[in-house]
C-alpha cells in the first residue's frame, strides 16, 4: 500500500541546515492501522507531510500502490491526493462556510464527482460517525470532536487509499478523543480503510495494529500490536518511551 | 451542491464582509483619484494654474501623495483578503484542488471585484468632484472663473489608476495561489507580521532626519542655483526630502515599538504586543496617513494663509486708493475722477499726483545655459543697462508718501517693504542709470533703502538729478502716479469698480502687458535678436505666463499680473475671495480629498484591528479579562492609529510652513503672523473632526469586539 524507503528531509534556516528525516523506511499495508509516535523534533510531522507531498524531499522514495510520489506532475499529485488520500489535520481545517455535509463533500466537489451516490455516502458517514443531526450545521456551530469526526468523514468521501491524520485527537479532550479513535476503527472495519496517524497520545496509539516510534529522525522501534490487549499494548508503549528516555 | 463554483459561492455569502472591505477600498481609492484627476486637470483648473508655476506643482504634489496614499491602502486590504483567504485555498490545495480550478474562481472574483468597483469608481469620481464644486459655489463663493468644465483626456490618469488597481489585485490573488508549499498556505493566517527589534534611538534619530530632510529638501535648490548656478532637473530637488521620509517612518516605528514615554512594564502590554506584531502594515499605513495628513493641510493652509496676509496688507495701506499710467495714455485725471466720486457721493480727502518716470539700471544678468537631462547653468554677466524701473524725484516720493527724504546728489535710494524686507523682489541696489530715449546715464551710488510697500522695487533720486537724467524722456517713458483718500472708503467700492472699469476701458493695447513686461528689456532684446518674447501673447501662454487681456478684467490673472493694475483697497477687499475663489476652492477641496482618505484609511485599519484580532479579546475575556482592561487595549490602538499620524503629520508641515515662510526673506512679517494665527485656527477645527472621527470609530471597534466603550 504504502512504502517509504530511506526517506531524507533537511531544512535549511539561515545559513544552518537541520537533517530532520535520516533515511525513514517504513511500510503499511492494506487495511492496517499505523501510528507514528517519538518525542517532538522527531520527525513525525516532517514524515507525514513528504507522504502528503505538502513539502518536497531531498532523497528516498514514497510509493503509494504502484505510484512513486515523487516523480507525479503537480496536477497529478493533486489528482492523488484528492482521489487516493484523505487527510485529518489536527485543528481540522473545515471551511468556515460550509455546513457539516457541504465540508464531507468536499473532496468530491473539487474532484468533480458528486453525483447522488456520493451524497447518499455522506449521509452514510454521518451516519457512522454520529454526527448526522449536526449535518445542516456549521463548524462555528459544533464541537471539536464533532469537527475532528466531521473530517474523518470528508477523509473518507472519496474512498482513498490511505487516510493521513496528523495529531488528529491533538486538540480534543479525552471523550471526544475516544470518540475520533473510534469513528477510524469504525473506518477501518467497516470501510476497510487504511490510517496512518502520527500522533502523541499513546492512549490513541494503543488502538493502532502497528506502532513505529521515531527518534532523531530514524526508526528506532517498531511495537506489534498483534493478539494484546489495548491496555497491555498502552503500557507496551509507555514502557517504550521510557526506554527511549533511558538512553 | 455539486460543484466547485457553488463550493465558492457558498465560502463567497459567509465571507462577504471581507469581499465588501475589499471592493469598497478599491472603489474608494478609484473614486478619489478620479475626483482629483478630474479636478486637477480641469481647464477650469488649468488655466489660473501657471504651468511650471508653484500652485501647480503643490497640486501635483499633494496628488502624488494621495496616489501613493491610495495604492498603499489599496495593496493593505488586497493582502488582507487574500491572507483571509489563504486558509481556504490551503484547504482546498489540501484536499487535492489543481491551482488551475482555484485560478479560474478567484480569476471570476477579482474580475468582478476589481473591475465593478473601478468602474463605479471611475464613473462616480467625475460627478463627486462636480458635485463638491458646485456645493462650494453655492456656499463659499462663486465666480465667473468657477464654472467648471472637465477635460475627457484626464481619464487616462484615472484609468491608468484603476488599471494599477486592476493588475495589483490580479498579482498578489495569483502569488497566494501559486505558493508551492501548501503548509505555508494553511498557516497563513496565523502568521504575524514581525518588525526587526527596533532600538531606542530610532526616535530621536527620526526626528534629526525630518529636520535635515525637510531643511535640505527646501534650500538645496536655491543653494544649486545661487552658489552653484544650476537649475537642476525637475524631481531631482525632491530627493533632498527623502531623509525626512525615513526619519518620519523612523519615528513612527519607534513609538508603534518603544513608545516615547517610559511605561508601565504590563499595563499596555497586549496592546503593545498586538501593534508591534501588526508591525510593517501598521507602521507603513500609519506614514501614509501622516502624509496625507501632512499634505491635507498643507492645502488648507493655502485659503486661510492666502486671505489673512492679503487682508492684513490691504488693510495695512497708507492710501486708499493708487494708480499710476504712462504717459501715453488717457487715463482719467482728478477733475474726472472727482466727478465720476460725485456721481457715487464719494468725497474724495486727499489727492497726491506725482510725475515717474521708467529708467534703465545697471545690474547683473543671468545668460542660461540648456543642458538637457542636465539641467540648465547660467553665468552671471554684469551689464551697464540691465532692466528697468520706475524712478522718482525726492520731492515726488515726499509729496506721494508724505515722507521728508533729503538724498545726497549722486545717490539712489531702492525702495523695500514697510518692514525693510522683500529685498528679492526689489531691484536691488543701481549704480549706473540710463535714459533710455537720449542714451545719457548717471554714475550714482547705493543710499539707505526706503520703506514703502506699495512701491516696492521703485527707486528714489536727488531732485537735480532726476531732473538731469529724466531730460528727454519722451510720454511712453514717463508715468503719472496717484494716491488719494475717501472719507468712507468702506461704502465707495461701486466707486471704486467705476474707476477701475474707467481705467481699463481707456487703456491702450501696447500696456496690455503682464507684470514682468519691462521696456528697457524689450529695448535691448528687439536691438538683439528682432523681437521681444513677452510682446508675444502665444509665447507667454506657451511658457505658463500671465497673459493679460482687457476682456477678463475680473479674472485672477489680469487682477494679479496686470502691469498697471491699481491698488484700490475696497476694491481688493471685496473682490479677493472672488478673484482668487478659483485657488481657495482648489485647494480647500484637495484638503478634503486627502482627509477623506485619512479617515476611510485609519478606519479600516482599526477594524481590521478587531477582525483579526477578535479570538485575542476573546481569549482574555475567558483569562478573566474586566470590560475596562479591554476597553483600554482597544483605546491604546485605535487611538495611536489616529493620533500618531496626526501628531506627526501637523507637527511635520507645521514647521515646515514655518520654515518656508521665515527663510522667504529671513523674518516672519506682520501678515504671516496673522496668516499663521488663521492656520492654527484651521488645525484645531481640523483636529476636532478627526478627534470626532477618532470616538466613532473607538466605538465601532468596540462593538464589533462587544466591549463596551467608556
Amino acid at each position: 500500500m504504502l512504502t517509504v524507503k530511506d526517506l531524507h528531509k533537511s531544512y535549511q534556516v539561515g545559513k544552518t541546515t537541520y537533517e530532520v528525516l535520516k533515511g525513514v523506511s517504513l511500510t503499511v499495508e492494506k487495511g492496517e492501522f499505523v501510528a507514528v509516535m517519538g518525542p517532538s523534533g522527531s520527525g513525525k510531522t516532517t514524515l507525514l507531510n513528504c507522504i502528503s507531498c505538502y513539502i518536497p524531499i531531498d532523497s528516498g522514495e514514497i510509493t503509494l500502490g504502484e505510484k512513486q510520489l515523487a516523480d507525479l506532475s503537480e496536477d497529478t499529485l493533486a489528482k492523488v491526493r484528492n482521489q487516493q488520500l484523505g487527510f485529518v489535520f489536527q485543528d481540522f481545517l473545515l471551511l468556515d462556510g460550509l455546513t457539516v455535509r457541504e465540508n464531507i463533500l468536499l473532496p468530491a466537489i473539487i474532484g468533480g464527482t458528486v453525483t447522488s451516490q456520493t451524497e447518499a455516502r455522506a449521509d452514510q458517514l454521518c451516519d457512522v460517525f454520529g454526527i448526522s443531526a449536526i449535518r445542516s450545521k456549521y463548524p462555528a456551530e459544533i464541537s471539536g470532536g464533532e469537527k475532528q469526526r466531521t473530517a474523518v468523514a470528508r477523509a473518507l468521501i472519496n474512498r482513498p487509499l490511505l487516510i493521513l491524520a496528523d495529531e488528529p485527537t491533538g486538540n480534543l479532550d479525552s471523550k471526544s478523543s475516544r470518540a475520533v479513535i473510534r469513528s477510524f476503527e469504525q473506518a477501518k472495519e467497516s470501510l476497510e480503510a487504511t490510517i496512518f496517524m502520527v500522533t502523541h497520545d499513546s492512549f490513541a496509539a494503543s488502538f493502532c495494529d502497528r506502532v513505529v516510534i521515531l527518534r532523531d529522525g530514524v526508526v528506532w522501534r517498531t511495537l506489534e500490536k498483534g493478539g494484546t490487549d489495548r491496555t497491555a499494548f498502552q503500557d507496551q508503549l509507555l514502557d517504550a518511551i521510557r526506554d527511549m528516555g533511558k538512553e | 451542491m455539486r460543484h466547485f463554483s457553488d463550493a465558492y459561492a457558498a465560502l463567497r455569502r459567509k465571507n462577504k464582509g471581507q469581499y465588501a472591505l475589499l471592493a469598497g477600498c478599491s472603489f474608494f481609492s478609484v473614486l478619489l483619484i478620479t475626483a482629483y484627476v478630474c479636478m486637477m486637470r480641469s481647464p477650469t483648473i488649468l488655466s489660473v494654474l501657471p504651468e511650471g508655476g508653484d500652485s501647480r506643482k503643490q497640486v501635483m504634489m499633494v496628488f502624488v501623495l494621495a496616489v501613493i496614499g491610495c495604492a498603499v491602502f489599496t495593496a493593505y486590504a488586497a493582502g488582507l483578503f487574500f491572507r483571509q483567504k489563504s486558509r481556504e485555498t490551503g484547504v482546498f490545495l489540501a484536499l487535492g484542488a489543481i491551482r488551475r480550478q482555484l485560478q479560474k474562481e478567484i480569476g471570476k472574483e477579482l474580475a468582478v471585484i476589481s473591475l465593478g468597483s473601478c468602474a463605479a469608481g471611475a464613473i462616480l469620481g467625475g460627478p463627486l468632484a462636480w458635485g463638491v464644486w458646485q456645493l462650494f459655489r453655492l456656499f463659499l463663493v462663486d465666480s465667473q472663473e468657477m464654472t467648471l468644465t472637465f477635460d475627457p483626456k484626464s481619464y487616462l490618469l484615472s484609468l491608468a489608476f484603476a488599471a494599477y488597481v486592476v493588475v495589483m489585485l490580479f498579482f498578489l490573488g495569483g502569488r497566494s495561489i501559486r505558493r508551492t508549499n501548501i503548509i505555508d498556505i494553511v498557516q497563513e493566517s496565523h502568521r504575524s507580521e514581525p518588525i526587526r527589534e527596533v532600538k531606542r534611538w530610532y526616535g530621536p534619530v527620526g526626528i534629526v532626519l525630518v529636520v535635515i530632510g525637510a531643511l535640505a529638501g527646501y534650500l538645496m535648490p536655491s543653494f544649486f542655483v545661487t552658489v552653484l548656478h544650476w537649475y537642476p532637473p525637475e524631481g531631482l530637488t525632491a530627493v533632498f526630502y527623502l531623509p525626512a521620509l525615513i526619519g518620519m517612518y523612523m519615528i513612527l516605528l519607534h513609538t508603534v515599538v518603544n513608545g516615547w514615554r517610559k511605561r508601565h512594564k504590563y499595563r499596555d502590554i497586549i496592546a503593545t504586543s498586538m501593534m508591534k506584531f501588526q508591525g510593517r502594515q501598521t507602521v507603513r499605513n500609519m506614514l501614509v496617513m501622516t502624509l496625507l495628513i501632512a499634505g491635507a493641510y498643507f492645502a488648507s493652509f493655502y485659503a486661510p494663509m492666502l486671505s489673512t496676509s492679503s487682508a492684513y496688507s490691504f488693510s495695512t495701506r497708507p492710501v486708499d486708493f493708487e494708480y499710476h499710467w504712462r504717459n501715453d495714455q488717457n487715463w482719467p485725471e482728478e477733475d474726472e475722477v472727482q466727478s465720476l466720486a460725485a456721481e457715487y457721493d464719494v468725497d474724495i480727502t486727499s489727492w497726491q499726483q506725482v510725475g515717474a518716470a521708467t529708467l534703465g539700471g545697471d545690474g547683473t544678468i543671468s545668460i542660461e545655459q540648456d543642458n538637457g537631462a542636465l539641467g540648465t547653468t547660467y553665468t552671471s554677466e554684469y551689464r551697464e543697462i540691465a532692466s528697468g524701473a520706475t524712478f522718482f524725484s525726492e520731492s515726488a516720493w515726499n509729496a506721494l508718501t508724505g515722507q521728508n527724504i533729503d538724498l545726497a546728489p549722486g545717490t539712489c535710494a531702492n525702495v523695500l517693504d514697510d518692514e525693510g524686507g522683500s529685498d528679492y523682489l526689489s531691484g536691488g541696489d543701481v549704480t549706473l542709470i540710463t535714459n533710455m530715449v537720449t542714451g545719457q546715464n548717471l554714475s550714482v551710488a547705493p543710499a539707505e533703502p526706503l520703506c514703502y510697500t506699495m512701491l516696492l522695487g521703485c527707486y528714489v533720486l536727488d531732485d537735480g538729478d532726476y531732473d538731469a537724467i529724466t531730460a528727454g524722456l519722451t510720454d511712453d517713458w514717463r508715468e503719472t502716479w496717484v494716491f488719494f483718500d475717501v472719507a468712507d472708503v468702506e461704502s465707495s467700492y461701486p466707486f471704486a469698480d467705476a474707476l477701475f472699469n474707467e481705467i481699463v476701458d481707456r487703456s491702450g493695447p501696447e500696456i496690455e502687458v503682464f507684470d514682468a513686461w519691462d521696456p528697457v528689456a524689450r529695448e535691448l532684446e528687439i536691438a538683439e535678436t528682432g523681437s521681444y518674447n513677452y510682446d508675444s501673447k502665444d509665447y507667454l501662454a506657451a511658457n505658463g505666463l500671465g497673459v493679460i487681456d482687457y476682456d477678463d478684467r475680473d479674472s485672477s490673472e489680469f487682477r494679479n499680473y496686470w502691469l498697471y493694475m491699481p491698488q484700490f483697497r475696497i476694491l481688493d477687499q471685496n473682490d479677493f475671495v472672488t478673484t482668487m475663489a478659483v485657488f481657495l476652492v482648489l485647494f480647500i477641496f484637495i484638503a478634503l480629498i486627502c482627509f477623506a482618505a485619512v479617515i476611510v484609511i485609519a478606519f479600516t485599519r482599526c477594524m481590521t484591528i478587531a477582525l483579526t484580532n477578535a479570538r485575542v479579546y476573546d481569549d482574555l475575556r475567558h483569562l478573566g479579562a474586566p470590560n475596562a482592561y479591554l476597553f483600554r487595549s482597544v483605546k491604546g490602538q485605535v487611538s495611536k492609529v489616529f493620533l500618531v499620524p496626526a501628531i506627526v503629520g501637523t507637527g511635520v508641515i507645521a514647521a515646515f510652513y514655518l520654515m518656508i515662510m521665515y527663510f522667504n526673506d529671513n523674518r516672519f512679517t506682520p501678515g504671516e503672523f496673522a496668516g499663521m494665527a488663521a492656520c492654527a485656527a484651521v488645525i484645531a477645527a481640523l483636529s476636532a473632526v478627526l478627534y470626532g472621527v477618532y470616538r466613532v470609530t473607538r466605538r465601532s471597534v468596540c462593538r464589533a469586539l462587544g466591549i463596551q466603550d467608556r
